[in-house]
This record gives C-alpha cells, sequence and structure tokens, in this order.
C-alpha cells in the first residue's frame, strides 16, 4: 500500500531543500486534496496560511475520526505514524509554525502513548524547533469539524463558528492555522518525496453486511463490484449508506468518483462504505442515524440542536409504525429544512440519509405509515 | 462593492455585514439572537437571506463582490418560520403572559408563526439566586447572557452545558448562580428576549410589609431612578420623572419617601475625606470607589490582593449608608423603633439585592427593588403615572444636591468626589463644577486635577470587560471609580431593559440636566447633610461615621 511508505525524514528534508514556496507548488502540481470529506486543494490551503502574516502560526492535525464506518485514520496511526509525523513537520516548516497540535479522537486514547514516543523520536532526528502536542478529545463528534477543534484546543465548548474568517487567515487563537486530516498530512510527506507517488489512491473504509470489512487502497475512480468483491458481501445486497453523513443509495456498479456519488445526492466524503444486505429496513437504520445526529448535536444552532430531536421523534414514530401520512411529510420538511440552514457541516448533512432515503427507498418509509 | 439587493444593483460597504447592508437599504429582517452590542453568533438562524441561492445568515456573512442576495423570497420566509417554530416549541407553555422584558413578540409577528407542530419536551429547575434568578424551562438558548456575560462584562460567570438538545444554560458546574463567581450585575437581564432571567422579585415582600400596620414602610430612591422610571410607563428615554415617582411612592403608601441622592452627598463627603487622609499620608493609591455592588464582587471574586493592599475605599454604598441613618438617626429624632422601620431601596440594580444580604454590612435596607419591579408596583395599584403632579421628597431626608445626581452615569462618583476634595483640600471654591473628562460613555476615561500643588490623577471604568483593562494600569491613577454596567447606573441590570447606545446617552442626559438644575451642586453644601453631621455623626470619619457607614471585605472563590 502507497500509504504505508515510510518517509523516513527524507521528505523533511527535500522539502527544506525545495523551501517553502516550491513544496506549496509541488503538492498543487500533484494534485493533493484534502482526504477528510471536503476534498479542499491541500496546496491551496497551505499558501492560504503562508502568505498570513502573523507572528505565531499552527498547524493542527485532524485526528478526531468520528464517522460511524470510517476507520482509515486510525488505520495509519497505527500503522504509520512516523510518515503522519513527518507530514505535520513538513505543514509547519512550511507555514512557519512554531507549535503543531494532534486532535486525538476520545475514543483513540490507546494510540497516545505510542505516538508520543513516535513524535519524540522524529523531532530528535529531525532538529527541527517544532512541539507537537497531542490533545485528547472528549468524545464528541462536531470535534472533527475544524472550527469546533479550534474551539476545544482553545478549552472552550467544541462548538463550530461561522466562517469566514477561514482558519489559514485566523485560527487557533486567532492565528493562521492550518488544519487538516491524518490521511491528508500523511499523503504530503509522500508526495513530497516519491516522484511516483499517485494522487488518485484513497483508503476505502468498507463495513457493514460483509465478510472482510477493512480499509482497502484503491483508486478513486474504482468500480464499486470491484471495492465488494474485497469486501465479500453477505446476503442480498440493497443499499449502501456513505457513512453516517453521507447518505444512501441502492447498489449501482458505477466509478467511486465524487461526481457519480454526488449524482446519487449522496457524498463521497472520506470514502467510507457501510454495506447493507435485503434483509434491513432503510427506516430502522435511518432511525439508528437520527439517533445518533440528535445525540452529536453540539446544540448551538437552533435547526440542528431542536431539528435533529424533532427528526429522531418522528423516526420513532415511524419505526413503531405511529406515523401518518402528515408525520412523513413533516420529517421531509424538517430534514430539508436542516440541511439548508444549519451552521456547520455537522447539521447540513445529518439528514442526508433521510433526503436519500426517501428518494430512493420511499417504499420502506410508506410502509410503516398508519 | 456592486451587489444585487432584491433584484436591484446596489453599493455597498465590503465590511459590513448582510444585515447591515439591509437596514441601510430599508429592509428589515427578522433578528433573534443578535444585538448590536454583541459579536455575531449566527446561532438563532432566523435572520436567514438568500446568498446566490444559499441560505445564509445575514448577521454573520460578509458580500462577496457581485453576489446576489434576497431577503423575501418564499425559500427564505419559510426556512425562518420553521426556525421559530422549532425555537418557541419550548417556550410557549413555560412562558406566562406576565412577562414584561419580551421583546420578541415584533419578531414573532412579522415571521407570521401561527401554530406550532412540535410539543414541549424541556423540563429543567428555577435556578433561584439571591439577586437573579433563571428559568431554563423559557429559555430559548439565543446565548446572549451567555455573551453579554463573556464579552460586555468577562465575568464567565453563565456558559452553555450539554449538548445537542440538552444544551442550556448553566453556571459553572451546573451550580446554582449563588453559588458561583457571578458579580450579579444583572446585564444577562437586560439582554435576554424572553424572560428567561430576571431578577429576584421581592415585591410580594414590600406589599406585605406595606400592609402591616405595625411597620413604618420608608421607601428611597437610587439618583438613577428619575432618568428612567419613565420609560417603563412609555415615555421617552431621557425624561426625568422625580416629582411624579415620588408622588407615586406615596400613593402606594410608603410612609416616607427619601432620596439616596441624600447618602450619595454623604458618601461623598466619607469618600473624599478618606482620599484626602491618603493624599496627607501619601497612600495607598489608587484608592477605588465602593459604590457598586457588582464592582465589589468582582474584586472579592477575581481581584482579593486588593483588600490586602487596602486599595478599597470602606464605604458603604449610598443606599446602604441612607437606610443605616434612616434606622438610627431618623428613628432617634422621630421616636420611632428601629424594628419597626422596613427600609426599601428603588435601585437600578440586581446586585444591591445580594448586597442587601451581606453579613459584613449589616444592612439598613431590608428590601431592594428594581427600576421594574418599582413600575410593577405602581401598576399594581393602578396609578395614572404619566398625569400624576410633581410632589418633592420628605425633608427629613429628601434634600439632596446635584452631587448626588450624577452618581448615576458613569463618571459622576468621581466627579462629585472631585467637587468636594477639591474645595475640603484647598479652601477655594471649584471654579468649573463639570469635569468634561469624565462624562459621556466612553468605557474608559481619565484625567487629572491639582489639588495643593500635586496632580491627581483619576479614572473611571464602567462595564467588566473595561475594568479588567483599566486594572491592567491601576497604578498610575490615585483614584478610580469602577461600575459593573456599561454606562454606569443609567445602563444598570435592574433598568428597563432591551436598551440601545442612545437610550443610555439620552438618560445620562437627563441625568447631567437634573445636576445643573440644581441650586447646590456640592455634597458639603447640603444643609440636611450638615445637619446630620452637627447633630449626629460629628464629622466624616468619626468614630460614629465608621462604625455606621464603612464596611469590610472578604475574599471569595474565583470559580
Amino acid at each position: 500500500m502507497q500509504i504505508l511508505k515510510k518517509t523516513e525524514l527524507a521528505a523533511l528534508k527535500k522539502a527544506q531543500e525545495l523551501g517553502a514556496e516550491k513544496v506549496i507548488e509541488l503538492l498543487d502540481k500533484k494534485g493533493l486534496v484534502g482526504r477528510g470529506g471536503a476534498s479542499f486543494p491541500t496546496g491551496k490551503k497551505w499558501r492560504f496560511a503562508f502568505d498570513a502574516k502573523a507572528d505565531e502560526k499552527f498547524v493542527i492535525c485532524n485526528a478526531d475520526e468520528g464517522e460511524p464506518g470510517t476507520f482509515k485514520d486510525k488505520f495509519i496511526l497505527e500503522n504509520n505514524p512516523e510518515t503522519l509525523i513527518e507530514g505535520i513537520l513538513i505543514a509547519s516548516y512550511v507555514v512557519g509554525a512554531k507549535r503543531a497540535f494532534i486532535y486525538l479522537r476520545g475514543e483513540y486514547d490507546y494510540l497516545k502513548g505510542n505516538i508520543e514516543k513516535v513524535i519524540k523520536s522524529v523531532i530528535k532526528r529531525s532538529r527541527l524547533d517544532v512541539s507537537v502536542e497531542i490533545v485528547v478529545g472528549a468524545g464528541s463528534y462536531v470535534c472533527g469539524e475544524e472550527t469546533a477543534i479550534i474551539k476545544s484546543i482553545e478549552g472552550f465548548r467544541g462548538q463550530p463558528y461561522y466562517k469566514p474568517p477561514f482558519p489559514p487567515v485566523s485560527g487557533l487563537w486567532g492565528k493562521p492555522t492550518i488544519i487538516n486530516n491524518v490521511e491528508t498530512l500523511t499523503c504530503a510527506a509522500q508526495a513530497v518525496l516519491f516522484d511516483d507517488w499517485n494522487s488518485s489512491l484513497r483508503l476505502f473504509s468498507v463495513s457493514g453486511c460483509v465478510d472482510n470489512p477493512g480499509v482497502f487502497e484503491l483508486p478513486v475512480s474504482v468500480r464499486l463490484s470491484k471495492v465488494l468483491e474485497l469486501a465479500k458481501p453477505r446476503g442480498k445486497l440493497k443499499a449502501l449508506f456513505f457513512g453516517c453523513f453521507g447518505g444512501c443509495m441502492p447498489y449501482v456498479d458505477m466509478e467511486m468518483t465524487p461526481e457519480n456519488v454526488c449524482g446519487q445526492d449522496c457524498v463521497h466524503g472520506s470514502c467510507s462504505v457501510i454495506v447493507v444486505d435485503d434483509s434491513r429496513s432503510i427506516v430502522d437504520l435511518c432511525y439508528v442515524i437520527a439517533k445518533f445526529f440528535a445525540y452529536e448535536s453540539c446544540g448551538k444552532c437552533t435547526p440542528c440542536r431542536e431539528g435533529t430531536v424533532r427528526v429522531l421523534f418522528l423516526m420513532k414514530k415511524l419505526k413503531d409504525m405511529k406515523a401518518t401520512k402528515e408525520d412523513l411529510a413533516l420529517l421531509e420538511e424538517l430534514a430539508h429544512h436542516i440541511k439548508n440552514t444549519s451552521l456547520c457541516g455537522l447539521g447540513q448533512s445529518a439528514t442526508n440519509h433521510i433526503i436519500t432515503g426517501l428518494k430512493h427507498f420511499r417504499e420502506d418509509f410508506e410502509e410503516r405509515i398508519l | 462593492m456592486k451587489i444585487k439587493l432584491d433584484g436591484k444593483d446596489i453599493e455597498c460597504d465590503a465590511t459590513k455585514t448582510l444585515l447591515h447592508i439591509c437596514k441601510e437599504h430599508g429592509i428589515n429582517i427578522p433578528t433573534l439572537c443578535y444585538q448590536e452590542s454583541l459579536k455575531p453568533d449566527a446561532r438563532c438562524r432566523v435572520c436567514l437571506v438568500e446568498l446566490n441561492g444559499k441560505l445564509v445568515t445575514s448577521c454573520s456573512t460578509l458580500p462577496s463582490d457581485g453576489c446576489s442576495v434576497i431577503t423575501s423570497s418564499e425559500k427564505v420566509i419559510k426556512a425562518r418560520k420553521m426556525n421559530v417554530e422549532l425555537i418557541m416549541a419550548g417556550h410557549v407553555k413555560a412562558c406566562n403572559i406576565d412577562n414584561v422584558s419580551h421583546n420578541i413578540s415584533g419578531m414573532l409577528e412579522e415571521i407570521g408563526l401561527q401554530g406550532i407542530r412540535f410539543d414541549p419536551i424541556r423540563d429543567y429547575e428555577q435556578d433561584l439566586g439571591s439577586a437573579v434568578v433563571r428559568e431554563d424551562n423559557k429559555c430559548i438558548n439565543c446565548g446572549r447572557c451567555v455573551r453579554t456575560c463573556a464579552e460586555i462584562q468577562e465575568i464567565y460567570a453563565i456558559d452553555f452545558a450539554s449538548r445537542g438538545f440538552n444544551e442550556h444554560v448553566a453556571p459553572y458546574c451546573e451550580h446554582n448562580l449563588a453559588d458561583v463567581a457571578c458579580i450579579k450585575c444583572g446585564q444577562c437581564i437586560l439582554h435576554c428576549p424572553v424572560g428567561a432571567i430576571h431578577e429576584r422579585e421581592h415585591l410580594f415582600e414590600v406589599l406585605r410589609a406595606l400592609k402591616d400596620k405595625r411597620k413604618k414602610v420608608i421607601v428611597q430612591a437610587a439618583p438613577s431612578i428619575r432618568a428612567t422610571l419613565g420609560e417603563e410607563f412609555g415615555m421617552p428615554a431621557g425624561s426625568l420623572v422625580t416629582g411624579k415617582m415620588v408622588s407615586a411612592l406615596r400613593k402606594v403608601g410608603f410612609f416616607k419617601v427619601f432620596d439616596v441622592d441624600l447618602g450619595a452627598d454623604i458618601t461623598i463627603m466619607e469618600e473624599a475625606s478618606e482620599f484626602l487622609r491618603r493624599v496627607g499620608k501619601g497612600g495607598p493609591f489608587p484608592m477605588i470607589t465602593t459604590c457598586c455592588p457588582g464592582w465589589i464582587l468582582m474584586m472579592e471574586h477575581f481581584y482579593p490582593e486588593m483588600i490586602k493592599k487596602d486599595y478599597m475605599s470602606t464605604c458603604k454604598s449610598p443606599h446602604e449608608m441612607l437606610g443605616m441613618l434612616t434606622k438610627t438617626y431618623f428613628a432617634q429624632k422621630e421616636g420611632l423603633n428601629p424594628d419597626d422601620i422596613v427600609v426599601v431601596s428603588i435601585m437600578p440594580c440586581t446586585a444591591k439585592k445580594f448586597e442587601s444580604t451581606r453579613p459584613e454590612l449589616e444592612s439598613g435596607v431590608d428590601f431592594v427593588l428594581t427600576t421594574r419591579e418599582c413600575a410593577k408596583l405602581i401598576r399594581h395599584f393602578k396609578i395614572d403615572f404619566a398625569n400624576l403632579p410633581d410632589e418633592d421628597f420628605d425633608s427629613a431626608l429628601g434634600v439632596s444636591t446635584g452631587a448626588g445626581v450624577v452618581f448615576g452615569a458613569s463618571g459622576g462618583v468621581m466627579e462629585a468626589a472631585l467637587r468636594t476634595a477639591y474645595e475640603f483640600g484647598t479652601g477655594n471654591s471649584v471654579t468649573k463644577l463639570e469635569f468634561d473628562q469624565i462624562r459621556g460613555l466612553d468605557g474608559i476615561k481619565t484625567g487629572s486635577i491639582i489639588i495643593n500643588g500635586k496632580e491627581v490623577r483619576f479614572a473611571v471604568a464602567s462595564g467588566g470587560a473595561n475594568i479588567r483593562k483599566l486594572l491592567k494600569d491601576k497604578d498610575k491613577y490615585h483614584f478610580i471609580e469602577f461600575m459593573a454596567c456599561p454606562g454606569g447606573c443609567i445602563g444598570g441590570g435592574g433598568q428597563p431593559p432591551h436598551s440601545t447606545h442612545e437610550t443610555l446617552v439620552k438618560r445620562a442626559q437627563a441625568i447631567y440636566h437634573a445636576d445643573a438644575g440644581k441650586g447646590l451642586r456640592k455634597s458639603h453644601e447640603n444643609p440636611v447633610v450638615k445637619k446630620i453631621y452637627a447633630e449626629f455623626l460629628d464629622k466624616p470619619g468619626s468614630e460614629k461615621a465608621e462604625k455606621l457607614l464603612h464596611t469590610y471585605y472578604q475574599k471569595k472563590s474565583e470559580f
């Protein structure tokens, strides 16, 4: 796997030889985009922070991988932390940060000791004057949102705030800050060093009704049938969920490019695929996901705070076969409302599963109506 | 920058938010969590507009070149309505009609909310503080109180706790407000749109005392009340209603109506003398005023080292001084039993409610009513306030000077003290009574004066954040006045809510107007003050004055 290739500090050395501007150009050329879900060009992000004038800048590695069905960052943290740390050091070197943070998911606390060891040894060998601190989250899903990470590290409530200003201009403690996903930073180190680095290879987390769940490295344009071939689905395929926030679609053998996934009204995100067989009802799954979002909403903005819980109540009614036609209409209205008016990415995707569920599997919903 | 606003091409300032731009072009957008004095939070999602087809909150969004903004499409109106419906679902059932500080009815009307499809589900206990009461069942999570406490006051007594649907406003570690480092300033009350946070009312207790035939219930009104009470009865901001207020209070049935301005004059006598003693001894400086109980609490919680360093004046606040004199001097003179006297203060302040329960004080005041409660009391007796004749305070403790009146505005205590200190110190009279450097609504004001060849530097700050700022270079000054509420008592937590900057300006003008209209404008020229010292207290700082009019402070927890 490309992602497991170690750079052994050669990437950092090369970055230092090239200089900050050249590194950014190189990343632009190699086409590295964010792997956390938003697919924002990494070079562009770094350039914003590089251009910003400030006495202090920060780098944050987003290791708050809370999305159900996504476990690729854990895979990297377990198997190639050295290259990740090197990526962080390269980012720090490029933007001129003296302090970097790894915002580690609360549930990954058991990895902390090992990562700390790696940080120590990598920094010692790199002889770079940068500190990398691990901040362990407290188990909040929304803290994977970049502005919420900033608030959390600052010691405030982990709640998102509105953008702009974007973090590369004004982030942690009001200073320019770049926030990149674990996979992105690891890829950054590899992209700098290896001439044959392939930007189209992505990590797919596949789980659900499959015999061989796990992380697979595949080209982003891989056909879905190829992914499933590796994962070995059980039973008759019914649907695919792209994590919790990506929505669901019926099985269609298509190329897994973001455009194609969007065509199904779903969000490609961090390439997580949850396979569902035909023994399940989409309503039951949507209920579980609604519960998840009602629980994980931070409570800041009205549609998400009040809406997700109302969605949950309506889903419960539907699940228990007590809902009326009007309830279903209200559910649909609420789902679109939450998506359109929420403050951050969590709220904006908190009802994707219902919107896409109603689009592709309306009969599952309607058969539950009173 | 050129943008399209509701189909019209307009020129706009790129640094202004869409909400501002719309307002400038006469388009009214309903808001809820937005407040001019606070940073936008974009949490309520009521002020939605369409920006290039996408719904955004206008309070937090800046225009981009050539963008198209639509403020009243069906999509916008539907989304706003749904958000308000979601917000109000919990509130409506908990809210009773008798809710004076409800200021969202205009917004609700504009939104056109008809019926709510969701059931209320929140169930919280009331947080019954000694001065401020929180009712989370009414709360709509707009966060104005939290932001006020953090941004304007920098006290951080309340914040949100829990998450998602369980998110609610809570003091530190979910303790009661009474048990945490809250300065009881009540600024949160002024900003709450739904009355979910309000003063601890003492109306019932006062009414009971009024009915008790054995009790002599004496009322005393603070300097700033006369400039704000009118607003509660629909008069424009800045209406001076001293005479009507006195006659209304008499109609309510109070035995005597006294003027806290007199207490302010006595405070000045004590404070100016204390200051001159310090000038004579060469310190300790700065001396800091102690009229504001909010500031006292702030000091005890966050700056307790000041107690040891003796920066704080030992003077009680004016109404406490007057309350004490009512129960001693006045009772003695009239042959009344002090136990039969009930002193009620009408204050612009919620912290005064707490102050009157401080064990350090042996308070002479039994109950404190805010301006809002006072208006409620007057309404309770169905008194036609606007058409009342003007009456004077009872003369026994009701003669005051302009120096007492200016206590109501930020900088007033300093100004009054300087008028007297200058004359006490030099023996000459002050040529210009108005100290313009320390007037106005700036958060921090400074100035200096020469007394006996020595330069005395003074500073004034109002609002918690400004106090913190000024405290960083407090060593530059000899005399500092701190008021916890922005603008001083005219912006107090017990005043009519939802005041704008203009309201405060008008209230301050009324205060200074009242000062200018007084024949007597220096505290030491007040004949009643002279009489009290001659007959009772001897002289400022005497043993008796120390016992009755001075107090001490105690360190409190930072959390």
